[in-house]
C-alpha cells in the first residue's frame, strides 16, 4: 500500500516512462550496450499495437470527418466528383434544414423527448428491477434473468405489428409517450439485465452493514448501492438513449406529425427527385454529435469500477 | 448496554432439512466478550446473523437486553457489527465511513464529527480521516471498520470474523488490541472465529458450535480442562488432544501394554450405556518422558519432532503393537525443547495421573470420574 515500503528497483536501467522524462540526458549520453532480442521484439509489438490502433481509429473516423465536411460543402462541392477536402464552407445546409415548411426544430424536439425519457424510464425501473434481480434468493431465479433478455432477442419487425395494434386501440400511436413505450418495450429487458449485473458485483455485505446502521432498505438502496452502481447508471443511460436517439424502425411505423424524430426528418430528405446529400451530411452530423459529445463527457463512468476498495481482497 | 439472550434460536435454510441453527440457548451477559467458534458450516455466522437481523429466526427467540428483537429489523436493534470484508463504502471518506450511522440517525453535525474524532484518536486513524478506504492498508481498513462500530456507541458488538483478512502478524496484534478496547468500552460483544486460538485468547467465554448445535460454553480454560464431549476436546487446542478409543477389561482401559484404571462412576456410566469400549484423550503438555524401567508407560517411535523455541512437540507412533488400527494414530506431546528426542528415537511416555480424559465411545460425552 504505502510507497514507502516499495524496495528500490535493483536494475538502474530506465523503464519507457523514466526514458521520457529523462529524454534530453539520456540521447546524449552515448548508447554504448547493444538492445537485447527481448527488448526489440517487446518494441515490435509495441509499433504493430500502435498500427492496428491508428486503423481502427481511420475506419471509424473518416466516414465521419467525411460526414461533417459534406455538410459544410455546398450544392456543387458536395457530389464533386473527386472529394474536395479543400473548399469555402458555407452553413447554407445547417440554415435550409430550419427553414421553409418541414423545419428540423420539431423533429429534434421529437428525438429529445422520445430518447430522453425513455432512457431515464428504463434506467430507474431497470435499477430498480435489477436491483431486486440481482439480490433474490427465489428459485427460478436464473430462468427468469433469462426470460427477461429474451424478449430483447425477437428482432424489432416481429414485434413492430403486435404493438402497432396495441397501440393503434389504446390511442398512442403519433404521440410522445407512444414512443416512449415501444423504446421501453425494448430497452428495459436490457437495462434489467444489465444493472443486475452491476448490482449483483457489489457485495451484499455493504448494504447488510447499512441495514445494520440504522438504514431502510429504501436508505441502503440510495444511500449505499445507488451510489457505487453510478457507471452502470450511466453506461445503461447511454446504451437506451442512443438505441432510442439511433432508432428509425419504430419511429416510422408509430410516429407521425406530432412525433416525427431525426432518423425520420434524414430519410425525407432521400426522395424520388434527388437526393439532397449536404443536407443529409448536415442531419448526419446533427444526430452524431450529441450522442459523441455524452458519450465523451461520461466516459469515464463507462468503465471505471467504483466498487474498488470495498473489501478487503479489491 | 446490555446482555444478549438466544432462546431456542433455530434458523433453518429453505430447501435444507437441516436446521442451519438448531435450538441455541445461550446468555451472553451484559459487558462480557463471547466468542462463537467451530469449523465452517457449524452455524455459528448464521447465530451472528440472526441476532443482527440479517438472517430470519424460524423457531425461538432473541433478545437484546430486555426487548425482544426476534422480528425486529437490523437498523431497530441498536447494534454494530464488523463484517469479515469490512465492507467500507467505498465511495465515502474514512470520517464518513465512521460517522454514516450518526448521520442516517440525523444527529447533530458538531456531535458526529466530535465521536468520529473520538473514536479514530482511539484507533490512531486520525492523520486518514480524509482518505478513501482504496488508500487504506489491510490493518487500517479493518481498524476503520472498528471505528464504524464504536462510533455509533451501540448496545451490542457483531463481530464476523474480522481478522481473517489480515496477514498472520497483525492479526495476533490486532487481537490483543480488539480485546483491550472491548474491555476498556465495556460493550457486550459476540465475536464469530474458526480460529480457536482467536477464540481461546479473547473471550470471556467461548460457546463452541458443530453442525448447529451448541456443543459448550464455558470460560476459555475450563473448556480446555473439561472439554464437555470428544468434539470440543479435539476442536480446542493446538496441536490437539491425542484421542483414541480403547476396550474396557475389567475395571481398565486397555492401551497396548498400558492400563489405566477405572473409576467406580465411570465404570457405572459404561454400564448404563451398555458399552465396552471407552474413548480415552490427553494433551500433549499431560505427558512426560519416562526411563525404559517405567510399568506405567509406554513405548512410541519418534516420527516428527516440532521445535518451536519456546516448547517442542512430539509426533510419534505406538512401538508397542502390530494393530494396523493402532500403529495410524499419532501420539503426540509436548517435550522438553533443550533437549527434544531425536526422530526415529524409541522413547517411553507416560500419561500424569488424573490428566486423562474419558469420554463415552456411543455418544462422545465426558464420562464422570
Amino acid at each position: 500500500m504505502s510507497t514507502s515500503t516499495t524496495p528500490p528497483s535493483p536494475t538502474p536501467r530506465p523503464a519507457v516512462a523514466d526514458e521520457a522524462a529523462h529524454g534530453r540526458a539520456i540521447a546524449a549520453a552515448p548508447r554504448g550496450e547493444p538492445q537485447s532480442p527481448l527488448e526489440s521484439s517487446s518494441r515490435r509489438t509495441r509499433w504493430l499495437v500502435t498500427l492496428l490502433i491508428v486503423l481502427a481509429m481511420l475506419w471509424t473516423l473518416v466516414p465521419l470527418a467525411w460526414m461533417l465536411l459534406s455538410s459544410f460543402k455546398n450544392r456543387v462541392d458536395v457530389t464533386a466528383s473527386t472529394p474536395q477536402v479543400f473548399f469555402t464552407p458555407t452553413l447554407d445546409n445547417y440554415r435550409n434544414l430550419f427553414r421553409g415548411p418541414n423545419n428540423l426544430a420539431p423533429y429534434i424536439l421529437h428525438s429529445v423527448l422520445a430518447a430522453g425519457i425513455s432512457a431515464l424510464l428504463a434506467v430507474f425501473l431497470g435499477a430498480l428491477a435489477g436491483y431486486g434481480l440481482a439480490r433474490t434468493q427465489m428459485r427460478g431465479k436464473r430462468h427468469l434473468a433469462f426470460w427477461i433478455i429474451s424478449t430483447r432477442m425477437a428482432p424489432i419487425a416481429a414485434i413492430v405489428v403486435p404493438l402497432f395494434l396495441i397501440f393503434r386501440g389504446l390511442g398512442l400511436i403519433d404521440s410522445i409517450p407512444g414512443l416512449v413505450l415501444a423504446y421501453l418495450t425494448f430497452n428495459l429487458p436490457f437495462a434489467i439485465w444489465l444493472m443486475s449485473a452491476f448490482f449483483a458485483e457489489v457485495p451484499s455485505s455493504l448494504e447488510e452493514s447499512a441495514l445494520v446502521s440504522g438504514c431502510s432498505r429504501w436508505q441502503a438502496f440510495y444511500l449505499v448501492i445507488l451510489p457505487l452502481t453510478k457507471s452502470g447508471l450511466v453506461t445503461t443511460f447511454i446504451l437506451c438513449l442512443v438505441f432510442a436517439w439511433n432508432d428509425y424502425a419504430f419511429a416510422v411505423v408509430f410516429s407521425g406529425p406530432n412525433s416525427q424524430t431525426l432518423p425520420i426528418a434524414a430519410s425525407q430528405l432521400v426522395t424520388q427527385t434527388g437526393i439532397d446529400w449536404g443536407q443529409l451530411t448536415a442531419i448526419g452530423t446533427i444526430v452524431v454529435v450529441p450522442m459523441m459529445l455524452a458519450g465523451l463527457a461520461v466516459r469515464r463512468w463507462l468503465v471505471t469500477g467504483l466498487t474498488l476498495g470495498a473489501v478487503t481482497g479489491e | 448496554m446490555a446482555g444478549v439472550l438466544y432462546e431456542e434460536a433455530t434458523r433453518v435454510y429453505p430447501g435444507s432439512d437441516r436446521p442451519a441453527v438448531d435450538a441455541l440457548d445461550l446468555d451472553v451477559h451484559d459487558g462480557e466478550f463471547l466468542v462463537l467458534v467451530g469449523p465452517s458450516g457449524c452455524g455459528k455466522s448464521t447465530s451472528l446473523r440472526m441476532l443482527a437481523g440479517l438472517e430470519r429466526v424460524d423457531g425461538g427467540r432473541i433478545a437484546i437486553g430486555d426487548r425482544d428483537v426476534t422480528h425486529l429489523p437490523p437498523r431497530d436493534r441498536d447494534i454494530a457489527m464488523v463484517f469479515q470484508n469490512y465492507a467500507l463504502y467505498p465511495h465515502m471518506s474514512v470520517a464518513d465511513n465512521m460517522g454514516f450511522a450518526l448521520r442516517v440517525m440525523k444527529a447533530p453535525r458538531e456531535e458526529i464529527a466530535r465521536r468520529v474524532r473520538e473514536a479514530a484518536r482511539l484507533l490512531d486513524l486520525e492523520e486518514f480521516l480524509d482518505r478513501k478506504p482504496k488508500a487504506l492498508s489491510g490493518g487500517q481498513r479493518q481498524r476503520v471498520a472498528m471505528g464504524r462500530a464504536i462510533v455509533r456507541e451501540p448496545k451490542v458488538f457483531l463481530m464476523d470474523e474480522p481478522l481473517s483478512n489480515l496477514d498472520a502478524k497483525l492479526r495476533v496484534q490486532t487481537r490483543t488490541q480488539i480485546a483491550a478496547l472491548q474491555r476498556r468500552l465495556g460493550v457486550t460483544t459476540v465475536y464469530v472465529t474458526h480460529d480457536q486460538v482467536e477464540a481461546m485468547t479473547m473471550g470471556d467465554r467461548v460457546a463452541v458450535l458443530k453442525d448447529g448445535v451448541l456443543q459448550q460454553v464455558d470460560t476459555p480454560l475450563h473448556l480446555y480442562q473439561h472439554p464437555a464431549n470428544v468434539f470440543v476436546a479435539d476442536f480446542i487446542g493446538s496441536p490437539s488432544m491425542n484421542l483414541a478409543e480403547y476396550p474396557v477389561v475389567a475395571d481398565e482401559a486397555v492401551l497396548g501394554e498400558l492400563r489405566v484404571p477405572l473409576s467406580r462412576e465411570t465404570l457405572k456410566a459404561l454400564q448404563d450405556e451398555g458399552g465396552d469400549r471407552v474413548i480415552l484423550g490427553f494433551r500433549p503438555e499431560a505427558v512426560e518422558v519416562v526411563g525404559e524401567g517405567e510399568p506405567a508407560g509406554f513405548p512410541v517411535t519418534v516420527t516428527v519432532v516440532e521445535e518451536l523455541g519456546s516448547d517442542a512437540f512430539l509426533y510419534g507412533q505406538y512401538a508397542d503393537t502390530a494393530d494396523p488400527a493402532r500403529l495410524a494414530q499419532t501420539v503426540i506431546a509436548r517435550v522438553d525443547p533443550a533437549d527434544p528426542p531425536a526422530k526415529g528415537e524409541r522413547v517411553r511416555l507416560r500419561i500424569q495421573p488424573g490428566k486423562e480424559r474419558l469420554f463415552s465411545a456411543v455418544t462422545g460425552r465426558r464420562l464422570p470420574t
